[in-house]
């Protein structure tokens, strides 16, 4: 892998280091200020800049001869091109004319980026005008050249020496910043470019992953769907020998074996229901959770739930009560109601010590819903825990030793049966004093929510 | 990449300081652009927030020409040593000749040390330059503060890592010309094998080492004064 070439490795021309508007108005105000034209040309020969200021008539003059015109062509291919080094210091070049020019180059990092030419001036020491410009015509007019040469300013050559010294002064800080803005300008779109590269090169691998992931999560609910219903085919006729055997088919039995029995068929009854619960789980993983409406009658469904779990709540010598109140009949799967019922009082029972109470209750809320409360007087689940009861295989005590059974889905159960009948599933607890599950039903659940929930829900973590 | 101007007769050199943050890139550079005499180069370019924290870089070039009329510029750089720019870090190191690693000496600042230490290994990969053949020194920085490591585990450092090792106070100036020399002398040495500078281009160690070191205030430094010499007659500093 290497990354694209950097910017910071290319080598700049003046012209990119420069805003040439606003830099020839520098030079134009500069120009003004001495009265002395200047030039800026480029390494490569390029002007980027011109100013004239008072050399037109003079110069016109000249180009009105022949051989005037010639002869100035030469002196500013001089100007403008003959080597002058590499070093900070002016240069100055003399006009036919008796002008004269001086020239700098434009040093910056140890490069020689172009030239800056102040010129042309008459230099002070100039008395008359020289031969070799009288000499370019028969008829030269003298007296009208010297009052056009009158229009140049004359400056001794020292003091343009030291004028063009601050004009690279100035250039140079220019020249500085400009290069410093530009690199921090591309450096800038070089890091997010980089950046953007590098986060969509990850981006690219977390959708691998993911993807990756969820076609694990499914070959796993397949995996549980069709283990399940293996698994449930022989425990019926497990179950169901055992039932016949307790008839008398099989022949007469002892009472011991009368008590295995029972034993065996109880502790069937209970692997059929885990099992139930992984296939449900599977089912409603895999978007297959159909909900079959009709009128329930709460009260009804309350009792139901609450004889299920009787017996074991007696032999462990909890309290049971059922309050349904005033609640009125609502459209709902009965049987998956039912289920969400068993499930809470189920945990309730489980998780509540000796001597304690399990409520079921009832309201009506605003908003044609009913509420369903499932409490305990039991030992509560801490803070941390509260939001992730609800996830699937989530058990707040996940350690292999943990004093309380169960496979961790009831209530991932209850939560998507009742998010299928556009309800909610709450919980309030704290530790030791007991946990309240409420389950929130719509009187009447829209019909695109009833019939499949929208999405599958996912497996972990919400 | 050292770039060569056949046709100009030019040499471009790229050295790039890297390191954790706040471990004194940039007080390297400053303190090099006090001591290095202007004639020989240019502004101190630094490209930083409000706070004084580089945002880019610093840059600072370096140039002479040598007596066989080779120009040779070298440029100095820093990377920003904030974790956020790793970017700008990568970017800065492309084409890089050799490389001053800044450390700081302080035993709490080993983990982020290292940290960058292989963070610029990733980095230089990413540039397709080979850090085993790169000519690298580090400099163990803040050699003065309370928590540094003791010279004795410094002199355990450079008995078990390759590059050499450079103490320095680069906030007093110490040790930043020592490890100036000794990276541009690995690099030169790494140039010549490859480019044949001397043989070529006719410009002998002494002279690329001289004409940028005749130039620097060599006052309190362990380098011999003018002119200088290569380190021990040969072996690179240990």
């Amino acid at each position: 892998m290497s990354l694209p070439a950097s910017f910071l490795q290319q080598r700049l021309p003046l012209a990119d280091l420069l805003d040439l508007r606003a830099f020839a108005e520098v030079c134009h105000s500069f120009a003004e200020l001495y009265r002395v034209g200047l030039k800026v040309f480029d390494e490569a020969g390029n002007r980027l800049v011109e100013v004239k200021v008072g050399n037109a008539d003079f110069c016109g003059y000249i180009w009105t001869k022949p051989s005037g015109r010639e002869q100035c062509v030469a002196t500013v291919g001089r100007v403008k091109s003959e080597p002058i080094g590499e070093e900070p210091a002016a240069r100055t070049f003399e006009c036919f004319s008796g002008c004269h020019y001086v020239v700098q180059p434009v040093l910056y990092e140890g490069d020689v980026m172009g030239r800056v030419v102040f010129g042309p001036f008459v230099p002070e020491s100039l008395v008359e005008l020289p031969q070799t410009l009288r000499r370019i015509s028969s008829d030269f007019d003298a007296k009208a050249a010297a009052s056009y040469q009158e229009k140049i300013r004359k400056v001794p050559v020292g003091t343009a020496e030291k004028i063009l010294k601050h004009f690279m002064d100035l250039l140079d800080v220019m020249v500085f910043t400009g290069h410093k803005n530009l690199i921090a300008a591309r450096l800038h779109i070089e890091a997010v470019t980089e950046s953007y590269r590098e986060l969509s090169d990850k981006n690219r691998q977390l959708e691998e992953s993911y993807a990756k992931l969820k076609e694990l999560d499914r070959l796993k609910s397949n995996f549980l769907a069709t283990m399940s219903h293996e698994l449930r085919t022989p425990l019926t006729s497990v179950i169901g020998y055992s039932e016949m055997m307790l008839e008398g088919l099989g022949g007469p039995l002892t009472a011991e074996q009368r008590e295995y029995l029972g034993i065996i068929m109880e502790k069937g009854e209970n692997l059929l229901q885990l099992i139930t619960s992984i296939l449900d789980i599977s089912k409603i993983e895999a978007g297959r959770v159909r909900l079959v409406l009709t009128e329930v009658d709460a009260i009804q469904v309350m009792r139901d739930a609450v004889a299920t779990l009787l017996p074991l709540a007696r032999k462990k010598g909890l309290k049971v009560g059922c309050e349904p109140g005033a609640i009125p009949r609502f459209q709902a799967d009965r049987d998956k109601v039912r289920q969400c019922l068993v499930n809470l009082c189920s945990n309730a029972v489980k998780f509540t010590p000796a001597g304690g109470s399990v409520t079921v209750s009832a309201e009506v809320l605003a908003g044609e819903r009913v509420a369903i409360h499932v409490a305990d007087t039991g030992i509560g689940i801490g803070e941390e825990h509260v939001d992730r009861v609800f996830d699937v295989f989530y058990q707040v005590d996940g350690s292999s030793t943990r004093e309380y059974g169960g496979a961790g889905l009831g209530l991932a159960i209850v939560k998507s049966f009742v998010e299928a009948h556009g309800g909610e599933v709450g919980v309030r607890s704290r530790p030791g004093a007991g946990s309240v599950f409420t389950l929130v039903l719509p009187v009447r659940p829209a019909p695109t929510v009833a019939v499949t929930p929208s999405s599958p829900v996912p497996a972990v973590g919400r | 990449m050292v770039q060569f101007n056949a046709e100009t007769r030019e040499i471009a050199v790229k050295v790039v300081y890297y390191g954790p943050a706040l471990s004194g890139k940039t007080t390297n550079l400053q303190s090099l652009f006090q001591k290095i005499d202007p004639k020989v180069r240019g502004r101190l370019m630094t490209l930083d927030t409000k706070d004084d924290r580089t945002l880019f870089f610093d840059m600072m070039p370096v140039f002479f020409k040598t007596h066989a009329g080779v120009k040779v510029k070298l440029k100095l750089y820093t990377v920003p040593g904030q974790v956020m720019h790793e970017s700008t870090r990568r970017i800065v190191l492309q084409g890089t000749d050799a490389v001053a690693f800044v450390a700081d000496s302080r035993r709490s600042e080993a983990s982020s040390t290292l940290a960058y230490w292989n963070n610029m290994l990733k980095n230089l990969e990413a540039n397709g330059l080979d850090y085993r053949t790169l000519p690298i020194v580090i400099q163990m920085n803040k050699r003065d503060l309370e928590d540094a490591r003791g010279d004795d585990e410094v002199g355990d450092l450079r008995r078990v890592i390759q590059p050499p090792v450079v103490p320095a106070v680069a906030i007093r100036g110490e040790g930043v010309v020592e490890t100036l020399y000794a990276v541009l002398q690995l690099c030169y040495r790494s140039l010549d094998r490859a480019f044949g500078l001397d043989a070529k281009w006719h410009v002998p160690e002494k002279e690329f080492l001289g004409k940028i070191f005749a130039h620097v205030n060599l006052a309190g430094t362990r380098l011999p004064s003018h002119p200088p010499e290569p380190w021990g007659g040969g072996a690179p500093p240990r």
